[in-house]
């Protein structure tokens, strides 16, 4: 079973309708780009490769399949791709500091973490286990669904949520101490 | 009376997620009531999953940058041509270029359109892949002062260097800190800190001297010698450098990052 957060299937939709439904992703796709790249020019290069492929394949979306679905494939694909392209460039990766700049500081306050905290520690863990914990956790999708997009078992992906969610509560504590020294100083 | 199945931490995570049937819900439920230790841990995945998604969810108001909004509108309505991947290209150029202004000109007319580096930039970055490859292939001297020695070892090296050095630990990533060493560097003292994992593969950390005022965020570094992540700061440049996946390097490197500005 899937749960279906974002509409009915695409059954009998014509190609504005498909359209439309691609767009009504975009945000969910951009949420799940950024928090899985952390630098959001990367992120918003990953939705729009991601968009021009599925336009171009509006044909391959099998009437039957969410859009959702279709889309967090197309996309899981292109990032697992998109490693491998980016050895070819040299590029700003993480864009740590670029981020800091634009992004306001939560006043200092003992172990509060902000979204640029969070997005530092979702970068800590692996890429696979980061994948699986956003798109149950964060994008509300089903263990039957996430596997599916990230084409792993079920049995795989129960055990980087798993496993995923138990490095991140450890990355958050070392996260938040630092904070708190910060506090302190 | 049915068997009743077991539970264990796993189940912590199917609750949370809406994965039990019903019946197991209610033992669930059942079973947690006995165990504090479980408990506890529920309702912390519970709350770091709500900071995922409260923090997340701020990302959805952003506004979308225009090159996206176009895909989305025009995209499908012809196939995708090469006109519009040049326009593509532009655009990702020119919003490069608003980031970089808004960031108040880290970059400013250093990281061009074709990816141009300061030639000092990569001449340190070239010295630590040298010295990685030239280290990190050493069976019997990898390094001058091994990882038993660990205080001597960052003191030292500190103190020749000149900044608070710290050897990361790099553990939690599978590497071992075998030791480190003492290199020139363009006529000032450079440290390199050498690891290794379980299956033999090596990574270094290279600490020199560069330009002050050049901070850059994280820059990968690539050729037919070798693989690095490197960044610039406050008059240093620090260079991970190994053969091993990018992905793997770069966890390194941010990991590295980290301990390196908590520890100054």
């Amino acid at each position: 079973m899937e749960k279906k957060r974002n509409g009915p299937a695409e059954a009998g939709r014509g190609m504005d309708g498909k359209r439309k439904a691609i767009v009504g992703e975009i945000p969910g796709l951009r949420r799940y780009a950024r928090a899985l790249l952390r630098d959001a020019d990367a992120a918003d290069d990953l939705v729009q490769d991601c968009l021009e492929r599925a336009f171009s394949r509006l044909d391959n979306w099998q009437t039957g399949t969410s859009p959702r679905r279709w889309l967090f494939t197309l996309m899981h694909n292109l990032f697992v791709d998109g490693v491998r392209a980016r050895k070819r460039r040299s590029e700003l990766v993480a864009g740590a500091k670029l981020d800091t700049q634009e992004v306001t500081r939560a006043p200092e306050q003992n172990g509060v973490l902000d979204l640029q905290d969070v997005l530092d520690a979702l970068q800590e863990v692996g890429s696979d286990r980061r994948a699986a914990i956003l798109l149950v956790g964060v994008e509300g999708m089903s263990y039957a669904e996430a596997a599916e997009i990230l084409g792993i078992p079920t049995g795989t992906l129960m055990s980087r949520v798993a496993r995923g969610r138990q490095d991140l509560r450890e990355i958050l504590d070392v996260a938040r101490r630092r904070r708190i020294l910060k506090a302190v100083e | 009376m049915m068997t009743q199945r077991s539970f264990d931490e796993r189940d912590i995570h199917l609750a949370l997620d809406g994965e039990l049937s019903p019946e197991d819900m209610a033992a669930y439920q059942a079973w947690l009531e006995t165990r504090a230790d479980m408990r506890a841990l529920s309702a912390r995945y519970a709350s770091d999953r709500a900071l995922l998604r409260e923090t997340l969810a701020g990302l959805i108001d952003e506004e979308l940058p225009q090159r996206v909004r176009e895909e989305a509108i025009s995209a499908g309505r012809d196939p995708v041509g090469t006109r519009r991947t040049t326009l593509r290209r532009l655009a990702a150029a020119a919003a490069l270029l608003v980031a970089v202004g808004v960031a108040g000109g880290f970059w400013a007319g250093r990281q061009a359109l074709n990816g141009g580096e300061t030639p000092a930039a990569l001449d340190v970055v070239g010295e630590a892949v040298a010295a990685h490859q030239v280290y990190a292939a050493e069976k019997l001297h990898v390094v001058e002062v091994g990882a038993s020695d660990r205080n001597h070892l960052v003191g030292w090296l500190s103190n020749r260097v000149g900044t608070k050095l710290v050897a990361p630990d790099l553990r939690a990533e599978g590497f071992d800190l075998m030791g480190g060493r003492l290199l020139p560097s363009g006529g000032k003292a450079a440290a390199q800190f050498m690891y290794e994992d379980p299956v033999g593969e090596r990574i270094s950390l290279y600490v020199a001297h560069c330009v002050k005022g050049e901070n850059t965020g994280f820059r990968l570094f690539e050729d037919e010698s070798g693989r690095a992540f490197y960044w610039q700061e406050e008059g240093f440049a620090y260079t991970v450098a190994g053969s091993i996946p990018e992905e793997r390097l770069l966890g390194l490197a941010n990991l590295s990052y980290r301990q390196l500005l908590a520890g100054r």
